[in-house]
């Protein structure tokens, strides 16, 4: 009974399927698993679920969150293994727990920030990367456009980069590890922060890869154990059932 | 091509998901441990070539066999084709991301005319000769079929196979025959086999201008195609492990089909002229394969295939277990043709769960003369007695599909969709009362199109000019609020028409076209007239030679070679009793 989450990872494979193509891909996943969903009332009765923020296209990640209700008691580990038997390639379960829901608060409201590795392959000189986190870091505003074909509007990246660091560069490649706030607030995408870095401009093919999510109270916080644990463990009410 | 090479592709083009597959029940195969390696195509976007049956049902059938390997390409869209031309990348496959000229087969649909240049523009991605004659001994057969292969001459210089009519068993007698060692004796293996088509054995001979003419074999290939049946629908083969895209498709559903053929008999209509006899599946079948394809997919909706659903002899008693059996596990049954009458509506409100946005009947004409003429066998009252259930079953939008420029139209018979589409609509407000501000009626009309094997295939199209004076006089009677209108594009069907009646000269046509850019023809933002009129005048023809001209009864046509299963004698008796008014 109740509410179930479950973390997912998506992979190279699906990279290039929307956030909303994995959503209908995940609920048809589980009415091949037949699992026993509580449906909404109303004319077209559909599954409850509530999804984590939503990855950009191209992206893969391992701390992709999905919350749903079954209408009846279940092992949680059953319902991976059977959710992962119906799993296209490149998506998988990686862990389901039970989490109480609550009734007024959307389930991933409260997550605030997302941790991504960024891969920038092809010819990379490491001192103009690092040059240009320190530029960035140092900076005290960092304005970028936004809109597209609306009217623009101007947006200040600076504080919402909390972290950004080079893990390394090679002759091949450059990996950095961002951490940006993200949310139904606003927050900034990684691509912004090639384009601030200028390495956005078509020689490198660019990976970004999103390793977690936080909620706010943990934003800062160092290393625990596992991403979702981080996540599940600073909300507010009860914790992890 | 390498992963990355094809990422920084997938990166620059719109809705990438289009070329990347993996889809659930996409068949994954070695391709070097099949004997016969076939690549079905769709020639149009993804998201429509999904949605079709017929290609669904071949990619089955081929695969189900442990030597036979099928994988799936679509027509590139323009911004994809540009990467792969920049690049210098041939056009693949999905599943295995084999060039397609490497594929001992490749096997494209004819789905309708304005499908055509995407067809040539996926052969010259894929380094194939677009022109069969020009084709090596190790490149692959291109092979035809699908509706438009009833009139195969526009096409045939561009395949070197077309199979004129139903797949499913035919196909496993090309993949044999594609086994012969040398493509000489694929050639004629192919031209035994019953259905097909092999354009390279026939001469096409013209008498002047226009589709009059004759396709006469040599080489003892045989003077007549007669086109394929599967007798035994019940027992066909049919797919239920059928594709999940990730992307949003046409039909993001479960495909049953419950009947193949339509039985109606309207004048117009070149599928129900070709598709016939009129066969049905089992309820008892069905059930089977709702029960497996729901389990295989994870769909929540069922939707039953036909040209007119309602027409199935049990579809009551169908409807009824389906929603009893699926109802439960929220899964809802959809109907997608209905027939104007208040049964069909009733039936429909009866297993519908979904909103009530919109049912759409096809009266095509507005007057009981009219409808007389083409055989529509509908009439007004039969009209509102459905448009009186929807509205007092909740639905409150309305879509009604008509045809200007039918044989022996006037000037009343168009007025007349302005007056019953107001009639309808005061119908409508009376009958939904305080909900009538959500009144709305769609009105579409279509270009009669002029289709071979059908008793109005002499029957010209009216000329471009009478066509837009038609839609004015369209227009200035329709109007007023809860009523929206939309009609063809006057050129699309001018060219429609122009190929559909098309003979082999018209392949150079569609080759003119293609060389200055026609793609996707069907899409109204890639259509231009002036190309193809360019494209006509380039290859020596006129549009209006194939389209506007009225034929004679004794004319030899450019299709007569195809026997779809109604003799040219009895189409005859059909248009002299049409065109006498009286129902045959």
């Amino acid at each position: 009974m109740g509410q179930l989450i479950c973390r997912y990872r998506k992979g190279t494979e699906v990279r290039w399927i929307s956030h909303l193509d994995v959503k209908r891909t995940l609920e048809r996943a589980m009415r091949r698993a037949e699992l026993p969903l509580e449906l909404t009332q109303g004319h077209n009765p559909h599954p409850k679920m509530s999804f984590g923020p939503p990855l950009p296209l191209g992206a893969t990640g391992d701390a992709e969150l999905l919350a749903f209700h079954l209408s009846e008691a279940a092992d949680p580990n059953a319902i991976k293994q059977r959710l992962n038997t119906q799993l296209p390639r490149g998506i998988e379960v990686v862990e389901v727990w039970g989490a109480p829901a609550h009734k007024k608060k959307e389930t991933f409201g409260d997550v605030d920030l997302a941790e991504y590795l960024i891969t920038i392959g092809g010819p990379v000189k490491a001192e103009q990367v690092s040059a240009g986190v320190r530029r960035l870091l140092e900076s005290k505003e960092l304005i970028v456009q936004r809109g597209g074909e609306r009217p623009e509007r101007e947006v200040d990246l600076r504080p919402m980069i909390h972290s950004l660091e080079v893990v390394r560069s090679g002759p091949e490649e450059a990996v950095l590890r961002a951490r940006l706030t993200t949310g139904s607030h606003g927050g900034a995408r990684p691509q912004e922060i090639v384009q601030l870095l200028g390495l956005e401009n078509g020689e490198h093919v660019i990976l970004y890869h999103r390793t977690g999510v936080y909620a706010g109270a943990e934003a800062t916080a160092p290393k625990s154990r596992g991403v979702w644990r981080r996540w599940s463990r600073s909300r507010s009410g009860p914790g992890r059932s | 091509m390498k992963d990355s090479e094809l990422d920084v592709l997938l990166s620059r083009v719109v809705k990438p998901a289009r070329y990347t597959n993996g889809e659930w029940n996409a068949v994954h195969k070695d391709p070097a441990l099949a004997r016969v390696r076939v690549a079905l195509v769709y020639p149009d976007v993804y998201e429509v070539g999904m949605s079709h049956l017929g290609l669904q049902i071949l990619y089955h059938v081929l695969n189900s066999h442990p030597d036979l390997l099928a994988e799936r390409a679509f027509a590139p869209w323009p911004d994809m084709e540009a990467e792969l031309r920049s690049r210098g990348l041939p056009l693949t496959s999905l599943e295995s991301r084999t060039p397609l000229r490497e594929f001992d087969i490749i096997g494209i649909t004819l789905p309708y005319e304005l499908t055509y240049t995407n067809i040539l523009n996926v052969l010259d991605l894929a380094g194939v000769p677009i022109r069969a004659a020009d084709r090596a001994e190790d490149d692959p057969l291109i092979i035809g079929g699908g509706p438009g292969a009833v009139n195969p001459e526009p096409m045939a210089g561009f395949f070197d196979a077309i199979l004129v009519g139903e797949g499913e068993e035919a196909i496993l007698e090309i993949a044999q025959a594609s086994t012969a060692p040398s493509r000489a004796e694929r050639l004629e293996r192919l031209a035994r086999i019953a259905g097909v088509y092999v354009p390279s054995m026939y001469d096409a001979t013209f008498d002047g201008a226009g589709p009059r003419g004759a396709v006469v074999p040599r080489n003892g290939a045989p003077a007549r195609i007669e086109r394929r049946i599967v007798e035994d629908l019940d027992a066909a083969p049919f797919p239920t492990k059928q594709f999940v895209p990730f992307l949003e498709t046409v039909h993001s559903r479960v495909t049953l089909e419950i009947m193949r053929g339509c039985a109606r008999g309207c004048r117009f209509c070149q599928a129900g002229a070709t598709y016939r006899p009129r066969r049905m599946r089992s309820v008892e079948t069905l059930l089977r394969q709702a029960e497996q394809a729901i389990a295989a997919t994870g769909y929540d909706e069922i939707s039953l295939l036909a040209f007119t659903s309602v027409d199935h002899s049990d579809i009551g008693e169908l409807a009824t277990k389906l929603v009893d059996r699926f109802g439960p596990q929220g899964v809802g049954i959809s109907l997608p043709s209905l027939r104007a009458d208040a049964f069909s509506v009733e039936l429909a409100n009866s297993i519908q769960r979904v909103r009530k946005t919109g049912l759409t009947f096809a009266p095509e004409a507005a007057t009981d003369r009219l409808r007389r003429i083409i055989r529509k066998q509908l009439t007004e009252d039969d009209l509102f007695a459905a448009a009186e259930a929807a509205f007092t079953s909740g639905w409150s939008r309305l879509k009604l599909y008509f045809m200007i420029g039918l044989p022996t139209e006037t000037d009343e018979d168009v007025a007349a969709i302005g007056d019953l589409v107001h009639r309808m609509v005061g119908f409508g407000r009376g009958a939904l009362g305080g909900r009538q501000g959500r009144l709305q009626i769609g009105v579409s009309v279509a270009t009669f199109v002029s289709k071979p094997h059908t008793p109005f295939q002499w029957t010209p199209q009216c000329s471009q000019e009478e066509l837009v004076r038609k839609l004015d006089v369209l227009q200035k009677t329709l109007r007023g609020h809860h009523v929206k209108l939309a009609w063809n594009d006057p050129g699309s069907s001018l060219l429609e028409a122009a190929i559909s009646r098309g003979d082999r000269r018209v392949g150079r046509a569609i080759e003119a076209a293609w060389r200055t850019g026609a793609r996707f023809d069907a899409w109204g933002e890639h259509f231009s007239i002036t190309r193809w009129e360019q494209a006509f005048d380039e290859a020596g023809l006129r549009l209006e030679d194939y389209a506007n001209v009225a034929l004679a009864y004794d004319d030899r046509l450019a299709w007569d070679h195809v026997s779809c299963g109604i003799e040219k004698g009895a189409l005859r008796a059909e248009a002299e009793a049409a065109l006498g008014g009286s129902e045959s």
